[in-house]
């Protein structure tokens, strides 16, 4: 029954091609029918690829163990709830699932009708056919997702325990939803240029698309560094992984690609540069397959013998050469029309916040890839270490958080300071200077003066935020609070981006102080002994021995006091899985807004008269900080997205 | 045909600008940070082929963890064991807690520096699956 879902899906592949030369020659001969056929194909895609889809689920659901995915990475006392994790565990799985996101982006692209957009949307329609024609034929040819077992077993081999977790669950379709969006702004970029329809770049199609995609994509990473912490039992959110990166490189340059599109709309430069970020854009979301398909050895994450890493880079190949020769071919389309804007001005602003997003995402690059290469080139084997990024990536982004601060108060290409802005650049000096001052006096280390630093962006955006609602109280005789959501809603563009920022601030805030103020301490206690970190007392208190079908668990009561006041108890707990024969500990987490406690039972041996047991605390501040920051990163992207079409929607501060 | 001339030049010379600086700011960094963040990455059989050039500095090394080798002392937080690699042992030593999924027949990377007393003392233990989140093929 299985094989009528490859079935569907080879047959999807001619109707892919089908679309793409329908909507190619439908464009060029302006043919309406074409087009038409175009869409039904595009259509059909995604009701075989969905058809495929249910089936694939359908024997997840009903565990049958005879089809490889199922019996790789499902078992019969694996919860429901995560069949899907258990789908984008396996190598061809998640490539599958990505590639449907795509035929469903593509039909929400042609479906409505856009009247005199078509040759924009024919070009773009066929473009993602493509894309799809390629995770299609991954799936299909690459590794057969529908490959029966060639001796089925009684029971799965379950789904790693790491993985049965909320965070997992959402973490992969975020990013791969984000991933597909960001294909689906290429495809749109690539075809205004293909269809000589350069004003459209900046249009609403676009924006929304890659507003989306982006925000998504940022979320899915947060999403990823939650489940990290509070599943993976290290105490940290961010190791510099090469799949950490191969999530945050795309997103960084999604982050330049919108900034430069908000200069573009505004005045009509910074073509070619917008042109050829979103197609490193598009090509840096395959740089996560390729290293989690083993390009690229990553110790966090990898799937084991996976064919696609020379597919992936011959497409990722293809998409520059073929992008640069469009350049070169269109070059006339996207002369600059405007004069470039003084350096102090809102673009200028724009521009090197641009450049410092290049800049930052290159050195991560080299920082992953370089060992690979030199490797590869017949050099010794090294390896870089955290210490690599930090140096040079905090300096970048700190930079980076400073244009948060001045951007809001320059004006769109003038270069005098906005009347606001001019009494606060003396603000700014005096807070440059006593962070200059912490640094060279010695008072404190460097990051005491980077949280300065963060409070300057926030000071600034709040003070836009309190001038503009006190100025609509006062003329409109609204409330304060009235105020302040009617000038969100003003300028949502401008608000929305705003609120993001200060997202990333927060979070910026949470990164800095939790790397740099945590405490942290391994412990073997006997039970009634314990233990001091920081302000808190653990007292050792039981050791509870459960056992499942699953797994056989210890679990520990820690009892904490703060101040020698009892707070609770927490519950860490380790546990042996039986499908696995391997230990897995569940960390517990106490979460206060200042500092998180964080407890994990790394060691136990089982034995019930010696129930001595490590555990590993840490204390990690401002942790809460950085989801709170996805929050506001989240509501400041919905707003931006929410945005009528208009020539003001550029103005995102 | 001159005015466009001019104008193409002008445009290619902010291209030229903005590619230094991104260039320039690249390389800087690089060069400030690259020295002190860089380790070899050795096997345990490279390891001792050129142990006098690599000893006493910080080094990755990756072997297989023997299975009876491993000794744990809970009260001392002190973890002992041996990797094994084309043919060669290592002694490892470790202080901190066992990290998940450590047990005999890992394969493992261990960082830090070779003594002369014939141990590694390792800062980081980094265990190596590529089959951590995948099931190995049954078939």
């Amino acid at each position: 029954m299985i094989e009528t879902g490859r079935i569907a899906l080879i047959i999807a592949l001619p109707v892919a091609v089908f679309s793409v030369l329908a909507s190619v020659i439908g464009a060029r001969a302006a043919s309406g029918r074409l087009y038409q056929n175009a869409r039904y194909g595009i259509l059909t895609v995604f009701g075989l690829y969905t058809l495929a889809l249910a089936l694939i689920l359908y024997v997840f659901f009903t565990r049958d163990f005879s089809v490889r995915i199922v019996a790789e990475h499902a078992s019969r006392d694996l919860p429901d709830l995560y069949i899907l994790s258990a789908l984008y565990a396996d190598k061809a799985g998640s490539m599958f699932l990505w590639g449907w996101l795509i035929s469903l982006f593509s039909v929400l692209l042609v479906f409505p009708a856009r009247g005199n957009r078509q040759s924009i949307i024919s070009y773009a329609i066929a473009i993602l056919a493509v894309i799809e024609a390629f995770y299609i034929a991954l799936v299909t040819f690459g590794v057969n997702i529908f490959a029966q077992h060639s001796s089925p077993p009684a029971d799965g081999f379950g789904l790693n325990p790491l993985l049965q977790n909320l965070g997992m669950l959402i973490h992969p379709p975020l990013l791969y939803i984000g991933f597909a969006g960001l294909a689906v702004v290429f495809a749109l970029v690539v075809a205004a240029l293909i269809s000589r329809d350069s004003g459209t770049l900046g249009n609403g199609l676009v924006r929304r698309w890659a507003l989306f995609a982006w925000c998504t994509l940022g979320i899915g990473n947060l999403v990823g560094m939650w489940w990290s912490y509070n599943e993976l039992g290290w105490g940290g959110y961010w190791a510099w992984d090469p799949v950490e990166n191969a999530g945050l490189m795309p997103w960084l340059l999604g982050t330049a690609f919108l900034h430069s599109m908000a200069v573009r709309g505004r005045r009509n430069y910074l073509q070619v540069w917008s042109f050829c970020l979103i197609v490193f854009t598009f090509v840096f979301t395959l740089v996560s397959p390729f290293i989690t398909h083993g390009g690229i050895e990553s110790p966090l994450h990898g799937f084991y013998g996976s064919p696609f890493p020379p597919f992936i880079l011959t497409v990722m190949i293809v998409v520059v050469i073929g992008s640069m020769v469009l350049l070169y071919v269109r070059r006339r389309d996207l002369k600059s029309e405007a004069k470039p804007a003084p350096f102090v001005s809102r673009e200028g602003a724009f521009l090197i916040t641009n450049i410092a997003l290049v800049v930052l995402v290159s050195v991560i690059f080299i920082g992953t890839v370089l060992p690979r290469i030199v490797e590869v080139l017949g050099g010794a084997k090294i390896a870089l270490d955290r210490s690599f990024f930090d140096k040079t990536c905090g300096p970048i982004m700190l930079l980076l958080v400073l244009l948060m601060g001045v951007c809001p108060l320059l004006g769109w290409g003038k270069m005098i300071w906005k009347s606001a802005g001019r009494n606060l650049i003396f603000f700014f000096l005096a807070v440059i200077v006593i962070a200059a001052a912490i640094l060279i006096s010695g008072i404190g280390n460097w990051y005491i003066a980077a949280v300065v630093l963060c409070g300057l962006p926030l000071f600034v955006i709040f003070r836009e935020w309190w001038r503009g609602s006190v100025a609509r109280h006062r003329n409109q005789g609204i409330n304060y609070v009235g105020a302040f959501f009617s000038l969100i809603n003003s300028n949502r563009a401008r608000y929305g981006g705003f609120l993001a920022h200060v997202g990333i601030v927060i979070i910026a805030l949470g990164v800095i102080v939790s790397s740099f103020y945590n405490i942290e301490r391994t412990v073997t206690l006997d039970i009634g002994e314990s233990m001091r970190a920081g302000k808190y007392e653990l007292y050792y208190d039981e050791l509870i021995f459960k056992q499942d079908n699953v797994k056989v668990s210890a679990v520990a009561d820690i009892l904490v006091s703060e101040h020698d006041k009892s707070v609770g108890i927490m519950r860490p707990s380790y546990a042996y899985w039986f499908s696995y024969g391997d230990f897995f500990a569940e960390v517990a987490v106490r979460t206060t807004a200042a500092e998180d406690l964080f407890v994990s039972l790394v060691w136990t041996d089982f034995d019930p008269e010696d129930r001595s047991a490590t555990f590993r605390v840490l204390v990690n501040p401002l942790i809460v900080w950085i989801w709170t920051g996805g929050v506001f990163f989240l509501i400041g992207g919905a707003v931006a997205i929410a945005s009528p079409d208009k020539p003001s929607s550029g103005d995102k501060g | 045909m001159g005015f466009r001339l001019k104008k193409y030049v002008i445009m290619k010379k902010r291209y030229l600008i903005g590619g230094g600086i991104i260039l320039i700011a690249v390389v800087y960094l690089l060069y400030l940070s690259f020295g002190s963040s860089v380790s070899y990455y050795v096997t345990v059989s490279e390891f001792f082929s050129r142990s006098e050039e690599l000893s006493e500095t910080n080094v990755r090394v990756a072997g297989k963890v023997v299975d009876t080798s491993i000794e744990w002392d809970a009260d001392d937080l002190e973890l002992a064991f041996i990797i094994t690699e084309g043919g060669r042992d290592m002694r490892i030593v470790y202080h901190g807690a066992q990290p998940s999924g450590f047990r005999g027949g890992t394969s493992i990377l261990v960082e830090g520096k070779y003594n002369n007393e014939g141990v590694f003392r390792a800062s980081q233990l980094i265990l190596k699956c590529p089959s951590k989140y995948e099931s190995i093929d049954i078939e």
